[in-house]
């Protein structure tokens, strides 16, 4: 994912900034109220924001106009809830932008939309299903992270192949033709972070299993795997 | 980090982030109602050559900052270039688009001044007073909160993943790819319960200073502010009329 700067047409990069706005006037607004309550977390959402955009600097180039990388929504999402991932993802990008030149200003409401919206709001959505079904805690956790992430990197495709339709086949080729290049680099990405995501949160139910109860997924689920 | 060695260690540094930022804005706008590809790459050679003559930054350090995002350009444009269609037997294959060169053209160049435009902004201006930048644009101040956190906590996070690979590669923990993926879960276990105890330490000792309400420094002075924001915006006005009405 991260569409470079300027690739975007004009109006695919002003559509793609409305369509997050509402999301982050949402997570902001619910974040808010959040610190209101408990203040503590405010440190924690800032430090994980760093922790986010240590992670997601370790990227690969893919032949998309993007590139592919851990995202760690599906971490964040599960920790902090999806709403919460909004305003720390915003961050994480912009802070990519400006220090990384990674993804960029014009491209960075379409990244938003991907990476800090779908990919989260996936991520919860799968964890929440899996529980729900009766999975065990990690299998719950791989599957939330491991389609958060394919989730991202979907939309990405999608986005793209919206801006730029195969001359040919349209949208639908160029949705595939996307879709299957990202899939070489990120299908065993999404895996490894779902493994990943799953020693994190097993890490946290051994060493902070109680801070871990107080999580909006995790709260009285029983967070040991 | 490359950028911010430039961004703290430039000819503007003392220049107002307001100018350098109406600037960049001017060359995102030039970028994207630039009337032709030519006009586009004649945003993106001016805006580099602001950033490396005028600024002062080191043209080798400006190409090293940008290749990752020029590789990704280019490769990006050789995926535009090819076409998924069906062949005679039914089947999906690739096909040579040669009808799409104008439209690569015109993305290619408008990405090219997007990107100088990006490069001229965070390669002078540091993130401070990038943050400053945004806080009299009235973004919300739970948002630049997050920023500084942030900010001061990616140096810390970066120097221990550092030393934590430096201490996994002395003990073979990246000798084989089973154990490489099993170091990099272990790191990244432990790093997430170190956030949670840095962050738990950090409110405590905020607390303890009265430190309950939003993380505020003190804004830097920028001498002759008003002057370099009116030159930044006719030099701007001038770079958007070249590539709105410039090389056809």
């Amino acid at each position: 994912m991260h569409i470079m700067e300027g690739f975007l047409p004009l109006g695919h990069a002003v559509g793609w900034s409305l369509a997050s706005a509402p999301f982050v006037a949402w997570g902001v607004h619910s974040l808010r109220r959040g610190l209101r309550e408990r203040p503590e977390r405010r440190m924690l959402l800032g430090v994980a924001a760093a922790f986010s955009f240590v992670l997601s600097a370790l990227k690969l180039p893919s032949v998309t106009g993007s590139c592919s990388h851990p995202t760690g929504v599906g971490l964040g999402a599960l920790l902090f809830g999806p709403l919460a991932m909004v305003p720390v993802g915003l961050v994480v990008l912009l802070f990519q932008a400006l220090l990384l030149a990674h993804g960029g200003l014009t491209t960075l409401g379409a990244n938003l939309f991907s990476m800090a919206v779908v990919g989260p709001f996936v991520a919860a959505g799968v964890f929440r299903a899996a529980r729900g079904i009766g999975l065990p805690l990690a299998g719950a956790v791989f599957l939330a992270a491991c389609l958060g992430d394919l989730a991202t990197y979907l939309t990405t495709s999608l986005q793209l192949a919206w801006a730029f339709p195969d001359p040919a086949g349209g949208f639908a080729a160029s949705l595939a033709k996307f879709a299957g290049i990202f899939a070489i680099t990120q299908l065993p990405l999404a895996v490894s972070e779902g493994l990943l995501t799953v020693l994190v949160v097993n890490a946290l139910a051994r060493f902070n299993a109680e801070e871990l109860q107080d999580m909006p997924l995790f709260a009285g689920r029983g967070a040991r795997a | 980090m490359l950028i911010e060695q430039s961004a703290y260690a430039n000819r503007w540094r003392r220049v107002s982030p307001v100018a350098k930022g109406s600037f960049a804005l001017a060359g995102l706008v030039a970028a994207f109602v630039a009337a032709s590809p030519l006009a586009a790459g004649g945003v993106a050679l001016l805006l580099a050559l602001a950033t490396c003559l005028a600024a002062g930054v080191p043209p080798g350090r400006y190409l090293r900052v940008a290749a990752p995002a020029l590789a990704f350009l280019a490769l990006s444009c050789l995926s535009l270039l090819f076409s998924l269609a069906a062949d005679a037997d039914g089947g999906l294959a690739w096909q040579w688009a040669p009808q799409a060169l104008p439209r690569i053209a015109t993305v290619a160049t408008r990405a090219l001044a997007a990107l100088a435009a990006l490069l001229l902004l965070v390669l002078t201006t540091p993130p401070p007073d990038l943050i400053a930048l945004l806080r009299s644009c009235r973004v919300p101040e739970v948002l630049l909160d997050l920023m500084v956190l942030c900010y001061r906590m990616l140096f810390v996070f970066s120097a221990a993943v550092r030393d934590t690979l430096t201490a996994q590669a002395a003990r073979l923990g990246h000798a084989t790819v089973r154990g490489s993926l099993r170091s990099l879960g272990l790191l990244a276990a432990s790093l997430t319960v170190q956030i949670w105890r840095r962050a738990l330490a950090l409110h405590r000792a905020a607390l303890a200073r009265n430190g309950d309400g939003p993380l505020r420094m003190l804004p830097a002075e920028f001498a002759d502010a008003g002057r370099h924001t009116a030159l930044a915006v006719v030099a701007g006005g001038a770079l958007i009329a070249f590539a709105a009405r410039g090389l056809q």
